[in-house]
């Protein structure tokens, strides 16, 4: 029974496996190629010439590829902290109001995620234009925080509303213990897990996002890696050279993430 | 107090309640694109009740969301169970598992697209060199099966998620609960029934209302792998209210099309919150 059992456990994940990095695979193929051949002669299964590096070597080469990462990082590392910042601050401050009025605000920011991209979009890009930051990574870094931050807040004021927490805070106070001092001293240390979980989750955001980054940025100096993807659909002549940014841009960071999800998962569930 | 929610409510307020508002006031008027339009009170809703292109597009909303939503929550499910116990190299598996829902999805829609492709198409060659197909499918054709191949995009990408939140809920069920379930006898079906999936509830809502909304914002696979086509018939709202608003210009139709259905989505979000939120 238990053997026939694990039979089923290891082809259920054999198999999962597979098709999680099947077009990673494909891309890979195609990023190790020169040329069109790979997408149009051969068996697109398997490379079918010696490996090519040379659209690795043109990345590193690229000014572009260079400036894509640069705004890559700018845009996910601040929405990040932005995002953590504001979501820890307002959990504190929401874990000291009654019981009440505290899962009211929640629950009010919690609705926002009702209101889908699709009927912001295009306001949002008459907000910026109006603030003059429209095609700049600063329309980006405006957007994506409050994409964050109600699930954030929700996460942190469920942490800091545990029993065992609520008493550590009390004691804290009794000690003479508040304001800054007390959110720097007290409270980060012990949401430090959940808010490596909610790291995780707002480079999901930005790296899912695709109608914030379609609308607010148009040109191709403030896009990032992602819009890059997008903006020229795919070079037929050289797919090579995207797929490589693609691999290379984005593929080390979510590879980061993953390995961390199910240590903090825990911290939100 | 004051002071430290500031942040958070002017961030998610003033990129969310001031643009909504903006919303509301387009769907009110007739405005284009860089027009600002006259006061139309409520044409363009009036004018969605019967336009059979909206129509259309809010039941392949209903189609596309509920079928990825079944396979995600059943496949999700089976792959949490599989990985709940531990074994040797669990985590990078556990890794690879959820690199689909950390690359971005414009990425993989595109590599999904050649994948599906008619023209030397993965796919396509594949199930030609094993015999299954004589000539080149074309996936994306016709609606039916272009609509399974977002639907099939869909899941990949989403599944993870249901992984990660069905497995938090069943590690919340003590190691020694299973194993004297499984010393007194209880089979591994009724281990599952009447230890794990209870404790697989919350979780599961909370994953069926991201995959939910989630789905309608899924404006990337769609617009990258189809489109909206052949012909409109993968269009779901998101996408078909993107292409009336900027592609098409009519602004105000374009995003009372995905106002619209917001009331629906409000629903879904207070009722699962409160199965969540329950203390």
């Amino acid at each position: 029974m238990s053997r026939a059992l694990s039979g089923v456990r290891v082809l259920v994940l054999t198999a999962a496996v597979a098709l999680s990095l099947l077009p990673f695979y494909w891309m890979a193929l195609v990023a190790l190629s020169a040329g069109d051949d790979q997408i149009t002669l051969g068996n697109p299964w398997i490379l079918n010439r010696p490996p090519y590096l040379g659209n690795f070597g043109d990345l590193l080469n690229s000014p572009e590829f260079a400036r894509w990462m640069v705004n890559t990082l700018l845009v996910t590392v601040g929405t990040v902290l932005v995002a953590l910042a504001a979501s820890l601050t307002a959990a504190y401050a929401i874990s000291q109001l009654g019981r009440r009025s505290a899962r009211t605000l929640v629950t009010v920011l919690l609705a926002t995620y009702a209101f889908p991209q699709t009927v912001l979009a295009l306001p949002l890009l008459v907000m910026v234009s109006r603030l003059h930051v429209a095609d700049t990574v600063w329309a980006l870094l405006l957007a994506y925080p409050g994409l964050v931050i109600p699930f954030g807040t929700w996460a942190l004021w469920r942490l800091l509303s545990r029993e065992p927490v609520r008493e550590l805070l009390d004691q804290a106070r009794i000690e003479g213990a508040h304001g800054l001092d007390m959110l720097l001293r007290i409270v980060l240390p012990l949401a430090r897990p959940a808010l490596a979980a909610l790291a995780i989750f707002g480079v999901a955001v930005v790296f899912n996002d695709y109608l914030y980054l379609y609308v607010l940025v148009t040109g191709d100096q403030a896009t990032t890696v992602m819009g890059a993807a997008q903006s020229t659909t795919v070079d037929v002549e050289n797919p090579g050279f995207r797929f490589a940014a693609m691999l290379l841009g984005a593929g080390p960071i979510a590879l980061l993430c993953a390995w961390f999800v199910e240590r903090y998962a825990r911290e939100l569930a | 107090m004051a002071v430290l929610l500031a942040p958070a409510v002017v961030l998610v307020l003033g990129v969310i309640a001031y643009p909504l508002a903006l919303a509301v006031r387009y769907t009110l008027s007739d405005a284009t694109i860089g027009e600002d339009g006259q006061w139309v009170g409520l044409q363009q809703y009036a004018f969605l009740a019967r336009d059979p292109e909206y129509r259309a597009a809010l039941s392949h909303t209903v189609i596309y969301t509920g079928l990825s939503l079944v396979l995600k929550l059943s496949l999700g499910t089976a792959v949490a169970v599989a990985l709940a116990a531990p074994f040797r190299g669990r985590r990078p598996v556990y890794a690879l598992l959820m690199l689909p829902l950390l690359f971005p999805v414009v990425m993989d829609s595109i590599a999904w697209y050649f994948l599906f492709s008619t023209v030397h198409g993965a796919f396509n060659e594949g199930l030609i060199a094993l015999g299954v197909l004589r000539q080149p499918y074309a996936f994306t054709g016709s609606g039916g099966s272009a609509l399974l191949v977002l639907v099939a995009i869909n899941v990949w990408h989403g599944t993870p998620l249901v992984v990660m939140l069905a497995l938090a809920g069943l590690q919340s069920v003590p190691r020694d609960v299973l194993d004297s379930a499984r010393v007194d006898g209880a089979r591994a079906l009724a281990r599952f029934r009447h230890i794990q999936l209870p404790s697989l509830i919350a979780p599961l809502a909370l994953a069926a209302l991201l995959g939910i909304l989630g789905t309608f914002g899924d404006y990337a696979i769609v617009h990258l792998v189809t489109a909206g086509g052949p012909g409109g018939e993968t269009h779901i709202v998101s996408s078909l209210a993107f292409a009336e608003a900027l592609r098409g210009g009519s602004l105000a139709t374009g995003i009372a099309m995905a106002l619209a259905v917001v009331p629906a989505y409000l629903v879904a979000l207070v009722l699962v919150m409160r199965l969540v939120l329950r203390p």
